[in-house]
């Protein structure tokens, strides 16, 4: 559209798993547009389709800037470049399937910008220091949240959560969700494909994307930070900043900011001697004096690192090594939260007492101080939920001895040793005919599982799950899978198939594209069979489990093949398609054959009967 | 009493009849003796599953040739991918009954267990590569015959053209 002065960096990078980036950006200052498409299709469909679309949304912009309005402009070109994916698809056979996400951007002027997405790319806003999603994602799960039929955290454990509703190649047109955002001074757009928000918490990015660095150093350090979370796809991410007053550039910002707080430091430990942080327990048995030095001089020293550097690891590091120390000599919640809120109470004190001296310079540094807290509530939150997981070890272990415990008795009090018969010699079993089978489904799992057995299922699963390195991904979802048809108490493993198709994904239909599932199948076989060998549960009901674990893994791996063949069918049908019109083309070949013959024997009569009488039949044609 | 693998392999090798319902096949080969003969074969190398639990790193097992061979040579004779897997199925639900009733040592069961979803894996992963690669022969047939479709066409286009013109010299002469 025009020439603005928005500053804009994009970076896109394979990530640590796949064989090829498939992921494609536009970035077209002369435009205006910018843009991140995520292709899918394998056989090298996805970076085609991603590629095709982003060169006909590029050139519908630049040939129709004129003729429409702006959100017009970019939801036709958006379906344009649905068409064109669309049309390339049915072309090739190979390339059948592939498809692409798009999120882009049309930037009108500096105030005004068009966001339009299809698909599960994404865009943010960053304003005030918070991150706001500004698409929401068009996939089954998210449209039936939208339809108030799952709670978000059904959403985020869904198994489907990344099966998409729309895309662009799936059919000739695409329906374009397009927003009209209107940004001021100091706000940060950001565009992603999944692979950054699937491998970095929302946090992270809003604190990455809050940085005060420049667009190319974000673009690149939020690529960076999902590598860091796995990289387990194609990761792209555009960061569009609009340029805050110039009396309030990022580097002025940090300097005063850090300048203004070392400068109040005194107030801050003031604060702080008269609070109740000398009583805290944490610090019980240091002077007063001692604990304020301890505790309050560390964070105010944390906090002016940080903002001069504009980084959050002293503060990261100071709320970590607090927590963390008391936690390990046995302490609990309580005090640390008390001891937090207490320094959160000490930095407002002081950012009144700026704020009042000069509003502008106590509002940058009220965004800075509140940045700091953030980080060490994102520390805390860390530390947290370890300590979650330690505790539900613990937990399972000790429900694991109680049962050990309790069968104990029971076999002592009424079963006699005769309950575990020793191995029939093979000559008895077959003395010993069993009754015949009279179906051929097997036991259901979950068929009036005891609570031991589904304990010992769900203890299994959650070390299993553990081992698995996270770059594995595939294996990781088998087992949670394998956690849901195991559940599922119908016996009739619908939720096998259905499991299944999340697994299966969009996948190309060769050796290469069905392989990997196989694979992930056998590793996630191989570390259930070793996690159920650490069980500490009783034999009986690790046998039980397994039992269970295995029907589900054979009837996933069947559901699976199952897929496949659906697959490979419509290959077989088009293969006797080309057949028939091969055939049909021979019979049309042969009767013009036929016709051509027989029209040069005519030819050939009527010639001949205009030559003298004896030169009749001697004509060499 | 301990259990010795050769005896574990002699008991479920014990079941074969009753698993496969030889009887009622006569001469024929039961459906899904490929599929029991495999979980034979695991059993008689120790149970790949356990042993690759006990292994410091997990690691997939090797695939099994003759469990190969033997879905090949029934989808070469016509039968299709579903009755391979169906039969495989019924194997498998008909072995995890019958080593739950007839092997009283539990950890006979874990490993018959282990094994038996090992050769389930393989024998889904078997049936998907066959299909693969029929799709792929399908795709390369496809492509031969959309390009005999060309030089037919051009065939035909240069009949058509040839067919005109004598029709038009003819016309002329007359």
């Amino acid at each position: 559209m025009i020439a603005h002065p928005l500053r804009i960096a994009g970076d896109t990078n394979i990530g640590k798993v796949r064989a090829a980036n498939e992921d494609t950006l536009i970035l077209d200052p002369g435009l205006g547009l910018y843009a991140v498409l995520d292709g899918m299709g394998g056989a090298n469909a996805g970076d085609v389709a991603s590629q095709l679309a982003s060169d006909t949304i590029r050139e519908y912009v630049q040939h129709r800037a004129l003729a429409l309005t702006p959100c017009d402009l970019l939801e036709q070109a958006i379906i344009a470049g649905s068409a064109a994916v669309y049309s390339a698809a049915q072309i090739e056979a190979d390339r059948h399937g592939m498809g692409t996400t798009v999120v882009a951007c049309l930037v009108v002027d500096p105030s005004y910008i068009v966001v339009a997405h299809v698909g599960d790319s994404r865009a943010y806003l960053l304003r005030g220091g918070r991150l706001q999603p500004l698409t929401r994602d068009h996939t089954i799960v998210e449209e039936l949240a939208g339809r108030g039929l799952l709670t978000p955290d059904e959403v985020e454990r869904h198994p489907y959560k990344n099966v998409l509703s729309r895309n662009l190649g799936s059919r000739p047109d695409a329906r374009v969700d397009v927003i009209e955002v209107e940004v001021r001074p100091g706000d940060r757009l950001l565009l992603c494909s999944d692979g950054l928000y699937g491998y970095a918490s929302a946090d992270a990015i809003q604190y990455v994307l809050g940085s005060g660095d420049a667009p190319e150093e974000v673009a690149r350090d939020l690529i960076e930070l999902a590598l860091r979370g796995g990289g387990g796809d194609n990761v792209s991410t555009i960061v569009i900043e609009v340029p805050a007053a110039p009396a309030s550039s990022t580097a002025a910002v940090r300097t005063a900011g850090a300048v203004a707080w070392w400068q109040h430091r005194q107030r801050f430990l003031e604060v702080a001697a008269e609070s109740a942080l000398a009583r805290n327990p944490i610090v019980r048995g240091l002077s007063a004096k001692d604990a304020v030095d301890l505790v309050a001089l560390s964070l105010c020293q944390a906090i002016y690192h940080d903002l001069e550097k504009s980084t959050g690891v002293n503060v990261w590091t100071f709320a970590q090594n607090l927590a963390a120390g008391w936690f390990e000599r046995g302490g609990d919640w309580k005090p640390v939260r008390a001891i937090v809120d207490i320094l959160g109470d000490c930095a407002r004190a002081v950012l009144d007492e700026v704020r009042a001296a000069d509003s502008q310079l106590g509002f940058l540094l009220e965004v800075a101080v509140s940045r700091a807290l953030i980080v060490v509530e994102l520390a805390l939150g860390g530390l947290l939920a370890e300590r979650l997981r330690q505790i539900d070890d613990d937990l399972v272990e000790l429900h694991s001895a109680t049962m050990d415990t309790l069968e104990d008795t029971l076999e002592s009090e009424e079963v006699p040793e005769a309950t575990a018969p020793a191995l029939a010699p093979p000559g008895e079993l077959l003395d010993n005919p069993t009754a015949p089978f009279e179906r051929s489904e097997g036991p259901a799992p979950g068929d009036e599982a005891p609570p031991e057995v589904v304990g010992a299922i769900a203890k299994i699963l959650t070390l299993a799950r553990g081992r698995v390195a996270p770059r594995d991904a595939l294996t990781g979802q088998i087992l949670a899978a394998l956690q849901a048809v195991v559940s599922d108490s119908d016996g009739n493993f619908t939720m096998a198939v259905l499991s299944a198709r999340g697994l299966y994904g969009v996948r190309s239909v060769d050796p290469a594209g069905v392989a990997p599932l196989f694979d992930a199948f056998d590793q996630a076989r191989v570390v259930v069979a070793a996690c159920a060998q650490q069980q500490r549960a009783p034999i009986a009901v690790r046998v039980r489990a397994l039992r269970a674990l295995s029907t589900a893994h054979q009837r996933l791996a069947s559901a699976v093949t199952g897929l496949v063949l659906e697959a490979v069918g419509p290959y077989h049908d088009r293969l006797r398609e080309a057949q028939a019109t091969t055939a049909e083309l021979r019979s049309a070949v042969a009767t013009a054959e036929r016709t051509r013959a027989e029209l040069e024997r005519q030819f050939a009569t009527v010639v001949d009967t205009r030559l003298p009488w004896g030169a009749r039949g001697t004509s060499d044609w | 009493m301990t259990v010795t693998p050769h005896d574990l392999l002699e008991a479920v090798r014990g079941l074969r009849d009753e698993l496969l319902e030889t009887a009622q096949h006569g001469d024929r080969e039961p459906p899904g003796t490929e599929v029991f003969e495999a979980v034979l074969r695991a059993l008689a190398v120790g149970g790949g599953a356990r042993r690759a639990a006990e292994a410091s790193a997990p690691r997939a097992s090797p695939l099994d040739p003759s469990l190969q061979d033997a879905v090949a040579r029934r989808l070469a004779w016509g039968e299709s991918e579903e009755a391979v897997l169906a039969d495989a199925e019924q194997v498998f639900d008909r072995l995890l009954a019958a080593a739950d009733r007839a092997l009283g040592d539990p950890e006979s069961q874990i490993t018959v267990i282990e094994a038996m979803t090992q050769v389930a894996v393989t024998v889904s992963r078997v049936v998907a590569g066959a299909a693969v690669a029929r799709a792929v022969r399908d795709r390369a047939a496809r492509s031969r015959e959309e390009m005999t479709q060309r030089q037919l066409k051009e065939v035909l286009e240069k009949q058509k053209a040839s067919i005109q013109r004598l029709e038009r010299e003819l016309k002329q002469d007359f």
